[in-house]
């Protein structure tokens, strides 16, 4: 749209160059990154939404006369594992759990962090010492080891393993939440607000933080993607959900023994993982530019 | 300086005491007995009381607190079960091997991140900085065990270039560490571009170009040597998370460092040995970090460690 205008003015700015230029780059690359991200992801996530509603075999089923059998044999598209079971059925239930426990984890980190990050950031003082102490100290310490600590304590179950992720995660939206809750205090609107008599509280919940969360929101699903990742390492290492659910990490552990003669256990599932966490990664980062461009105009149209 | 130094190793204190406590705390929260989960279904009584004696499982929450930060300064959080010897000796033990691959990755990353990254901003949006950009994209989203496999299995086995997995000679060091480092360098590369593309716009890059200050001392010497300082700040910082994709690693490689251990430390329930292999990763991270914060005058000579720094 502003190219038409700008070429229809005289002006030695020619469209071509308006064209080559640093935004209209940047623009055309995050619009690639978010169609590409939609599409990658969008072949991963479907499949695994309607694995129950598709004609697949049970990913229990253990047929030992049918062991890893090689892609597309006997309606096997992804071949058989080393019990006979479907690896595509398998790989796209276990994608169920992966995708249950991720979206879980990021809805429950993104709650704690923005609550935790807003409050550090508008009440400043105590409220920011302790958070910004809790994560410098969360964040300079190898989490994975405690993380599977836990796990063997409380037991691999969906919520011991989300609330894990979760914990991992808070930081992430509580740092960006607080950094930018800092800048927004300080505008003219919160002191308007607190004159017409609302309290710090109803300042912070109805005026600040609808003002922030659409770019913390995008940053939370480039965490959906990391707690895809997290899910499938610690399944890997022997702390995801428990047998008999088939878990991404546990199908490529499994698989690992099988490498030599049956490449297909762990290379076609850890692609569909790649697939997803490029798709989701794709999609997060095109957003991101999107959004953190749009909100100087949009700051001065309120 | 005696003052900053004296601020940062409190710190770092406080957050070891998070950890340890966090430790203490979990271990009791947990459901269930762990001493019977230790002993298995044959355990006497007796066999019961002498596993928790062990644990530090007995008298009050503030007395058995006690014992246990007393003996961690000791060097003592107890008996490994698997090993029968103390844990912390047996996790100090393969902890050269760990550092030794943690090291390796952090070199690697450096040498090829920092040139990616200078080379990308000097070329920002142009077809390489996109395609640098979805190439870094893809290295963040391949989980390390998968990538790992897929190294070994391709140049291990199916061209066996290096040796297939544990620590036989320094070539069986080169597939995991580019294993780790794959992904820090996905991160780092960004990074440096994103601090080298904020220098070259500054102002004083166009005065230095216009006395006649050559283009490759521009981007070295100038440019480069006021982005060092964030890019060494996130090599510190990244470091804790990269022991955890440590971890992974060496259990696909057979590694005999930390990560092995805890995993058949998992297998075996061995609660003593997790809480070990926990305090000296934690340590080693926040050692590390500690080291960077206090070495940054030397990448970067406006700091004066002591007064406040502006980033």
């Amino acid at each position: 749209m502003t190219t038409r205008t700008q070429a229809a003015r005289p002006s030695a700015v020619t469209a071509d160059r308006l064209r080559a230029s640093a935004a209209a780059l940047q623009r055309r690359a995050s619009r690639l990154k978010i169609v590409l991200g939609a599409v990658l992801t969008g072949i991963v996530v479907v499949p695994i939404l309607l694995a129950n509603v598709l004609p697949l075999p049970d990913p229990l089923e253990q047929d030992l006369s049918q062991r890893r059998l090689p892609p597309f044999t006997d309606g096997h598209l992804f071949g058989t594992d080393q019990l006979g079971r479907d690896l595509l059925s398998r790989v796209l239930h276990g994608g169920q759990v992966s995708l249950t426990i991720g979206v879980l984890a990021v809805v429950v980190s993104g709650v704690v962090g923005v609550i935790a990050g807003a409050a550090a950031g508008y009440y400043g003082r105590w409220v920011d010492s302790v958070v910004s102490r809790l994560l410098e100290a969360q964040m300079s310490v190898p989490l994975l080891l405690l993380l599977l600590l836990v796990v063997a304590l409380f037991g691999p179950s969906i919520t011991v393993i989300t609330l894990v992720i979760a914990f991992a995660q808070w930081p992430e939206p509580a740092r960006l939440t607080r950094a930018m809750v800092l800048v927004e205090r300080e505008k003219p609107y919160v002191a308007s607000a607190r004159v017409l008599g609302l309290r710090h509280a109803a300042v912070l919940l109805r005026h600040v933080v609808p003002n922030i969360i659409n770019q913390v929101v995008v940053v939370m699903l480039l965490l959906l993607a990391q707690a895809v990742l997290l899910e499938s390492a610690l399944s890997f290492l022997g702390a995801g959900v428990e047998r008999p659910h088939p878990t991404w990490g546990r199908i490529i552990a499994d698989g690992q023994g099988y490498i030599t003669t049956s490449w297909w256990l762990v290379t076609l599932t850890g692609l569909v993982i790649v697939l997803l966490v490029v798709g989701v990664n794709l999609l997060g980062d095109g957003l991101r530019d999107r959004v953190g461009r749009s909100r100087p105009a949009k700051g001065e149209s309120q | 300086m005696a003052r900053y130094l004296a601020l940062r190793v409190a710190q770092s204190l406080l957050t070891v005491f998070l950890i340890v406590s966090t430790v203490f705390v979990l271990v009791r929260l947990a459901p269930g007995d762990p001493a019977a989960a230790i002993g298995g279904p044959t355990a006497t009584t007796a066999d019961l009381q002498a596993i928790r004696d062990e644990l530090g499982l007995v008298g009050s929450i503030p007395s058995q607190y006690w014992h246990f930060v007393t003996g961690l300064l000791q060097g003592d959080v107890g008996l490994s079960y698997s090993f029968r010897e103390p844990a912390l000796d047996v996790v100090l033990e393969r902890l050269p091997y760990t550092i030794t691959l943690a090291g390796a990755a952090t070199v690697l990353t450096a040498l090829i991140a920092i040139p990616l990254g200078i080379f990308t901003a000097r070329r920002a949006n142009s077809s390489w900085d996109v395609g640098a950009n979805i190439g870094t994209i893809a290295g963040q989203s391949m989980p390390e065990f998968w990538t790992g496999i897929m190294l070994l299995t391709l140049l291990a086995v199916v061209v066996p270039v290096f040796p297939a997995s544990g620590f036989t000679s320094w070539s069986g060091l080169v597939l995991p560490a580019v294993t780790i480092a794959l992904l820090q360098i996905a991160l780092i590369s960004r990074l440096v571009h994103r601090e080298m593309a904020s220098n070259l716009a500054a102002p004083y890059m166009t005065v230095a170009r216009s006395r006649g200050v050559a283009e490759r001392a521009l981007t070295w010497r100038y440019a480069f040597s006021n982005s060092s300082i964030a890019v060494v700040t996130a090599l510190g910082t990244r470091f804790a998370a990269m022991l955890n994709g440590v971890v992974v690693v060496e259990v696909v490689f057979a590694w005999p460092g930390i990560g092995s251990l805890v995993v058949r430390a998992l297998e075996t329930r061995d609660y003593p040995l997790i809480q070990a292999t926990v305090l000296v990763t934690s340590l080693l991270a926040i050692g590390v970090q500690l080291l960077v914060d206090l070495l940054y005058p030397l990448f970067d000579p406006r700091v004066r460690v002591g007064k406040a720094v502006s980033r």
